[in-house]
């Protein structure tokens, strides 16, 4: 059964699930495990799955922890169709001037087409406030709102005491530098 | 044949309420995973084959269903407890007003075939 549990971290990792909390699923899945083998209790009626794989996602999934699909290939092919379209218009400018010019109209100055990158949509995340929160519902909390946490090892009973950015300041999602929630915890006693 | 077709009918019954119950044997004292099912099977509920009830309370705990928290257990490691917060407790209240509400009519459809086919 820890084969079926190391393949279960093994997935959690590969799918992006906050270590901490995939951690935090291992350990209470293999403490269930052993003491439902010493039950008798087969690992059939705990895991109902013998695919580790499907078991893992499914569970992180549930919990919400599986990241959607970067917003990266939507933005892409927006971009795509923004050159696409800008392209276009350059096209019928280009045309369009050469056509003037062609026929011998005298002016002051053509005109100057200026392409600037279209912007890409940026998603704008008020961090919220963790401080006083277990370790792992404030990891789960900035992670569902798609900001990227680090937070020490530790147990998830440890509570956030600091975090950076305040709670309040307005990050953007699509920047890694600035999505990234900072915590620092103090440890149960004993 | 038919026994596969009757484990599919109990499953997917099972399915529909299987959050319910497990919401019902946290309401009064928490639990932590394993012992969840332990107490559905002390009360005569085997899940075996409706799947795990991990992925279930995961989503439970997202909804905001559960409270949870980390203490030790009896003599093992530190585990984590499940409990039904005041959301979970309503929802608990509506789905079994809803569960009766069902079973009341099925009951009442049903009822007369049983009698028969225990004749």
């Amino acid at each position: 059964m820890t084969a079926f549990v190391e393949e279960c971290r093994r997935e959690w990792k590969r799918l992006g699930v906050p270590e901490l909390l995939a951690e935090e699923m291992a350990t209470d899945l293999e403490a269930d495990l052993a003491e439902a083998q010493s039950d008798g209790v087969s690992a059939a009626e705990i895991l109902g799955e013998s695919d580790p794989r499907r078991f893992a996602e499914t569970w992180a999934s549930e919990r919400g922890l599986v990241s959607e699909a970067p917003p990266q290939k939507k933005s892409r092919k927006g971009l795509w169709i923004g050159l696409a379209v800008a392209f276009v218009i350059l096209v019928f400018v280009g045309f369009f001037s050469l056509a003037f010019i062609t026929v011998g109209t005298s002016g002051s100055g053509g005109s100057v087409a200026v392409l600037r990158p279209s912007a890409r949509p940026v998603k704008a995340v008020t961090v919220p406030n963790l401080v006083g929160m277990g370790v792992c519902k404030a990891v789960v909390t900035a992670h569902n709102l798609g900001l990227i946490v680090h937070a020490p090892d530790g147990p998830c009973d440890a509570v956030v005491v600091k975090q950076k950015p305040r709670a309040g300041a307005v990050v953007r999602g699509d920047t890694t530098a600035t999505s990234v929630v900072t915590l620092r915890v103090r440890r149960p006693r004993g | 044949m038919q026994c596969m077709a009757l484990e599919s009918r109990r499953s997917q019954m099972l399915r529909g309420v299987l959050d319910l119950c497990l919401l019902a044997v946290v309401v009064d004292e928490p639990a932590y995973g394993y012992e969840m099912t332990r107490r559905l099977r002390e009360r005569g509920l085997s899940i075996v084959g409706e799947g795990s009830i991990y992925p279930l309370l995961g989503r439970l705990e997202r909804e905001g269903l559960v409270a949870t928290h980390r203490a030790a257990s009896d003599g093992g490691p530190p585990r984590k407890y499940y409990s039904a917060s005041p959301s979970g407790r309503q929802a608990l209240t509506e789905g079994v007003l809803a569960w009766r509400d069902v079973r009341g009519g099925v009951d009442s459809i049903l009822a007369p075939i049983e009698a028969e086919v225990a004749r």
